[in-house]
This record gives structure tokens, sequence and C-alpha cells, in this order.
């Protein structure tokens, strides 16, 4: 047999492998990994404001714990995750960690079973990083880099939809709110992470400088670690850009929203995995992507009855 | 000793000064050992790689091996790459790989993997007749499967090389096969190092001869944000009589 016809019948057995697994698997989906915007205020943050980052970077870690212990213990087990895994996470927020985790290694399981809302959540969490870079660098013209970042994140097809949404709707699912009822702990410490990351905006966007912008954030990084240290459980919703950050919202309403829904899809998703209304993990995965394709994704605005067509109210639940 | 003191060096010749990241868990041929994964690098991502692979052979010379390369996330789920070991002592190479000669590479990934499905990919490879007494194009199609149990990771590589232009007793066509493992170390307070450990067999650069069989261990450390450290070992336990009794590499992995 000459090397042409070994080459002939190896890629014959290697397409027919792929198109037989391919129809046979409806599991199938792309992995469309995509690359931060470039430019040159990325990692100022990391560089230039360390102490905020690092939480940041402790936040990453939180969510991916989170559902992976969910989801291995069927959200039943309360000490698990009110204890155990809440403290896995307050131990890897205090090592102060310099880089943001890999969460692939923190959650295998969650990501085999829905990676297309983890590209969502990863794509969005990018734009989070890149609004935190320009605000705190040099960059002169910060409005047009914040332009720039936004449409690079548009062009995704994870984009989440830049449309204010209504959140309260989105929290009255058949399994809303299990999250929060039976793991209170936990919930208050994800929406104390949530705090975090829209409550800077403002004081960091105020301050002049770096140094100023180093005192800003410390008073909200003092409230962060007391709610770190005590979840507080007696907040009743999530908590807004608009409420934490108003002048950033009012100046960057699209961003406010993307991050306020993002939030939301995160709530949404601690609750799919705790409810046993959603018994097995198929019903999870497919719950969870109706949710992200109906009513999250940018790609559904034309469609999407979560949209809010009237002017904001002003929401104090904080 | 010597080797390893020059290997040293030249990887602190190649360092840049920390600035960006490939990510330590995403597994490319030869950083540090000879496997990959089923992931391309994101869309849009440029990584500079080098390394120094150092090969102490049972029998001859140690042969170093310089290993730049470009890698590029070109389009959804593909990577493009460059790249073009230099060997030291060129003259006496055999089989596919000449000093010099210009490799092109292209990586697909078809799937993330998900509870049922495995990733999967196809590398398709070309070195193209511009190295030291290289001749022919010489082509390379592997497949690659990554399955995880847990934080454990499971990669199966298996390829097939036809050389364009085979002299004297080199084989027109070999094949390839790895099977590797990773593990992300640290966890749950760390997440900077991964361990990576393989065994493979691959035929004789030269007809008549038994097959290259070896393990390789190494281990991933992403240093800074952009920058990610490579060091592995191996050796080749059944073989030719000149396979390698011992095999190094370091290197380096800067992501912008």
């Amino acid at each position: 047999m000459e090397r042409s016809t070994l080459m002939r019948l190896g890629v014959i057995i290697v397409t027919a492998a792929i198109a037989v697994t391919m129809a046979a698997c409806s599991q199938f989906e792309p992995r469309d990994k995509r690359f931060y915007y470039r430019a040159l205020w990325n990692f100022a943050l990391r560089e230039d404001l360390a102490e905020l980052d690092s939480e940041f970077n402790g936040v990453d870690f939180g969510h991916s714990n989170l559902y992976e212990n969910l989801l291995l213990t069927g959200g039943k087990n309360v000490p698990a995750i009110e204890e155990t895994a809440r403290k896995q996470t307050l131990a890897f927020i205090a090592t102060k960690p310099r880089l943001n985790p890999n969460e692939e290694a923190i959650a295998p399981t969650y990501m085999k079973l829905a990676w297309r809302a983890q590209n969502t959540f990863d794509e969005a969490h990018a734009l989070h990083r890149a609004t935190y870079d320009i605000v705190v660098s040099d960059e002169p013209d910060k409005d047009r880099a914040i332009r720039n970042v936004l449409n690079y994140y548009q062009e995704s097809v994870y984009a989440i939809t830049a449309k204010r949404l209504d959140h309260h709707r989105l929290d009255t699912f058949p399994y809303s709110k299990a999250f929060r009822n039976r793991f209170p702990l936990f919930n208050a410490t994800i929406w104390s992470y949530h705090y975090l990351q829209v409550a800077v905006y403002d004081s960091l966007q105020a301050a002049p400088d770096l140094a100023a912008k180093t005192q800003a954030v410390r008073p909200i990084l003092t409230t962060y670690r007391g709610y770190l240290a005590k979840p507080p459980v007696q907040w009743t919703f999530m908590p807004l850009t608009a409420e934490l950050s108003p002048a950033f919202a009012a100046r960057y309403p699209e961003l406010a929203n993307i991050f306020d829904n993002l939030h939301m899809l995160h709530d949404n998703i601690s609750d799919i995995l705790t409810s046993e209304l959603l018994p097995t993990w198929d019903e999870k995965r497919a719950e969870i992507y109706r949710l992200v394709n109906t009513y999250y994704l940018a790609s559904a605005d034309a469609t999407n009855p979560m949209i809010v067509r009237s002017q904001p109210e002003r929401e104090h639940h904080h | 000793m010597r080797t390893i003191q020059v290997c040293i060096i030249a990887l602190l010749a190649l360092s840049p000064a920390p600035a960006l990241s490939l990510d330590h868990d995403n597994l490319d041929p030869n950083r540090p050992i000879g496997m990959e994964d089923a992931y391309a690098i994101p869309k849009g991502e440029i990584g500079m790689e080098g390394g120094v692979r150092f090969n102490d052979r049972r029998e001859g010379r140690t042969r170093v091996t310089f290993q730049p390369q470009i890698i590029y996330g070109a389009f959804d789920n593909t990577q493009i790459e460059i790249q073009g070991d230099l060997f030291t002592d060129p003259k006496s190479l055999v089989g596919a790989s000449k000093s010099g000669d210009l490799h092109l590479g292209v990586l697909y990934n078809f799937n993330t993997e998900t509870l049922n499905l495995p990733a999967m990919a196809v590398r398709v490879e070309a070195d193209l007749p511009t190295g030291m007494n290289s001749k022919g194009v010489d082509t390379q199609l592997t497949g690659i499967l990554t399955r995880s149990f847990g934080r454990l990771r499971v990669h199966l590589n298996a390829g097939y090389s036809l050389l364009g232009s085979p002299q004297g007793q080199e084989r027109p066509g070999a094949y390839r096969a790895v099977a590797a493992v990773s593990y992300p170390l640290g966890y749950p307070t760390s997440f900077r190092d991964t361990l990576i450990a393989s065994v493979y067999t691959r035929q004789s650069d030269l007809r008549g001869q038994r097959n290259n069989t070896g393990i390789e261990i190494g281990i991933r450390h992403q240093l800074t944000s952009r920058v990610v450290l490579d060091g592995g070992l191996g050796t080749e336990f059944v073989g030719p009589s000149d396979r390698a009794a011992l095999l190094g590499t370091v290197g380096v992995s800067v992501g912008f």
C-alpha cells in the first residue's frame, strides 16, 4: 500500500469518525474562545491598582466554585455550599491572587455542562475587566476607548444584550429564588461580589489620578470585606449599577445594562443548579441554554419579551 | 551539565520582560513535551514561543534544538503556526525534521468538551525544504482528543508523517501516537501550574529499526498575565541505538 493510499484512507477514517460523532450527539458545540480587545491599557488595573484587581480575581473563583459544587451536590447539601464551598472561596480571596484563576480547573464539570453560558460569562467578564483598565489607565480619550471595547464586545455572538431587562420578571421563573432561599449566606456573598464590581466605577471615574483612585476605592473595599465577613442576608435583590454608580450608568447605559443583565444571569443559573424542579443535568443544561438564547443574548433582541421599553425607575435595595 | 547550562542561558536570553498570556492550561506541542490538547488559542491572540531542547543520545553527540515559533488564532477555533527549528550538528539529522526547515501548521478544534463528548481537533502540517540537506515537502496529519475526568485531563494524539523526498534509508512515512495526562496543581488556592506527563511511540526515522518509545513529564507555569514558562524531561526506553537517554526542554510563551 503506497503512502498516498494510506493518506487517503486516514483522511476518510478521520472524517467518517467525526461525521458519525457529530450526527450522533446533540451536545456537539463549538468552543469559540475569543481574545480580549488588544490595547495599550490592557492590564492597567493589575499593574496600577493591584489591591482591587486581586479582589476581582477572587470573585472569578467564587462563581465557578459555586456552580461546580451546586452541580456535584445536586443543590441539596447546605453545609457543602454554605460552609465548605463558601469558605474555600473566602480562603482563595484571602490569598490575594495576582492572576485570575483558571476557571476550567475550578469547575470542570460545570464547563462541560454549559460551555455556551460560560463563554457568555467569559466575554462579559472580559468587558468588565476592560472597562476597569480604561478607567484606571492614563488613556486620554476614555469615552472613545470604552466605545471601541463595547463595539468589539457586541461583535460577538455571545454578547449579552445592552437593553435594559426586566430583572424582577426574570426572577419569577418557577425555580427562581431557590438558591437564595436555601443558601442565603453564599447568595449574599455573590451579591457582595456584584456590589464590588459595580460600586467602584463612580469612585474610580471621579478620582483625577492614580493616587486618588487608590484612595477612592479603599472605603468600598472595606465595605466589601465587611460583607464577606458578614454577608448581607437582609438584601432582597442583587445590586444594580445605576444604584451604586449612577454617574457611570448615566454616561454608559449600555454597559450598565450589560453588567446588570450578566449578574441577573448568574442568579438565574444559581437557581437552576439548585432547584429540584429541574432534577437532571440534561434538564438544567436545556433550561440554562433556553434562558441564555431567549432572554440574554443580544441576538434575541428582536423577540426578547424581557426588554423594558419604558424609562428606568431608580431602585434602592441596599 | 554543560548542555543544561547552555539551555538555561539561552532561555534567559529569550525571556522578555514580563508583560502578557497564553493560557498555561492550553497545551501546545513541545511546550514543554511532545503532545498537545485539542484546543486552539483564542481567536485574535498572537503567541510568540521559544524553547531550547536537548537530546542526550545513547550513541552520538548531544543534540540541541532551538524552537522559535509564532502562533496566531486566525479564525474561530483555528490557530496557525510558523516555526523554524534550528539544530546543532545539522548534517547528521535524518527523518522529517531538518535544521532550518520552515514549518507551517494549522490546528482546527471541532468542538469543546461536553458531558458526552471529548474535545476533538485535527492538525495539518507541512515542512518546507528550506533547511540543510532537506528535500521535498514533508506533511503530517494528526488527530487529537481531549477528555477530562474531574480536573485530570487525558489527551490522545495520533499522527502520520509523509516525507516528500526520503533519502537513503529514511522511511517514506511514519506514524506517531501519544497518550498524555495533564493536571492543574494547587487547587483550591493556586492556579498557576499545570503538570503534564506522556508516553509515546513513533516509527523510527530509518527503516528496519524499532519504534522510538519513551515517556516525558513537564510543567507549565503562568508567570504573569501574558507569560508562561515551561520545562520538561524525558527518556526513550525502546528504540534505535541512538535513541534519547535524556530529553530536556525549557521554554517561554508570550501572548499578546
